[in-house]
C-alpha cells in the first residue's frame, strides 16, 4: 500500500505516475504495466488538466493490492470542481477520420484497460477508482 | 541512456516519399513536442507517408490525438498514410479507439 499528496499538481503528472508504477504493489508483467500505465496516466491527466483553475491543487494518489484476490486498486481523490468522468458519452469509434472529434479519448481508454473504475464525490473530493486484477 | 520520456522522430524525404521512423514514447510530457515534429508532414499536396514505429513504445490518448490530426490533414489532401511495425501493446490502444479503422496500420 502506497499513498502520497502531491500539491501543487501543475506540470507533474509524469512525477505523479512514475510514483504510482514505482509502488510494490504494481506487477512486473509488462503487458500489465502497460494498460495499468495508460490509464493511470489519463485519470491523472484529467485531474492536472481540469479539476483546479490554474492547476493549483491537490491530487492525492494511493494504490492498494488484495494479497489474497490479487486486485490491485488505485485511488485518485482531489478537491477540485466536482466532475464525474464516468458520465462523459463513449466516443463513437464507427465514425470516419473526417468525422472523429479531436480528443475524448483518455477516460474511455482508462475503460478498457481496467477492470472497473468508479467515481463518488465524497467529503467535498472526487474520489476516482480504478482496479485491475493481476494475474498475467 | 533513454531518459523515461524519450522521443524521437526523424523524417527522410525520397522522391515523393516521406519516411518517418519513430521511436520512443509519446505521452503528456512531449505531445506537444511530438505535434511540432511532424508539423513538416502537415504541408504539401498529395502526401505518401510511412512510419517505422518498430521503437515507439507507449502512446497515450495526447498522442492519438496528434495521429488523429496528421490523418485529417492528409485526407484532406488526397494523401495516404501508413504505420508500420506497430508493437502490439501500441496495437491494442489504436484498436480499441477505433483509430486502426480510420488510420492505415500494416
Amino acid at each position: 500500500m502506497m499513498k502520497k499528496r502531491f500539491n501543487p499538481i501543475k506540470d507533474r503528472s509524469s512525477e505523479i505516475v512514475a510514483f504510482l508504477m514505482s509502488s510494490p504493489d504494481m506487477p512486473k508483467d509488462e503487458e500489465l504495466r502497460f494498460k495499468i500505465e495508460l490509464s493511470i496516466e489519463e485519470a491523472v491527466e484529467n485531474v492536472v488538466q481540469y479539476a483546479y483553475e490554474g492547476g493549483i491543487g491537490w491530487l492525492e494518489a494511493g494504490t492498494k493490492l488484495d494479497d489474497k484476490s490479487l486486485v490491485l486498486t488505485i485511488e485518485l481523490r482531489d478537491a477540485g470542481v466536482p466532475f464525474n468522468p464516468l458520465e462523459k458519452d463513449d466516443p463513437d469509434i464507427t465514425l470516419s477520420a473526417d468525422e472523429r472529434p479531436v480528443g475524448g479519448l483518455g477516460i474511455f481508454l482508462c475503460k478498457s484497460m481496467m477492470d472497473s473504475i468508479s467515481y463518488r464525490y465524497e467529503d467535498g473530493n472526487n474520489v476516482l477508482v480504478m482496479k485491475k486484477r493481476v494475474v498475467s | 541512456m533513454k531518459n523515461n520520456n524519450y522521443m524521437k522522430v526523424t523524417i527522410n524525404k525520397q522522391d515523393e516519399k516521406t519516411f518517418v521512423v519513430l521511436d520512443g514514447r509519446i505521452d503528456s510530457t512531449n505531445a506537444d513536442q511530438f505535434q511540432q515534429d511532424v508539423a513538416p508532414l502537415m504541408e504539401g499536396d498529395n502526401p505518401d507517408i510511412e512510419f517505422d514505429c518498430t521503437g515507439m513504445t507507449y502512446t497515450s490518448s495526447q498522442g492519438l490525438r496528434v495521429f488523429l490530426l496528421l490523418q485529417k490533414s492528409v485526407v484532406a489532401r488526397n494523401g495516404k498514410m501508413m504505420l508500420c511495425n506497430m508493437n502490439p501493446r501500441v496495437k491494442e490502444v489504436f484498436d480499441i479507439t477505433g483509430f486502426s479503422n480510420i488510420i492505415t496500420i500494416v
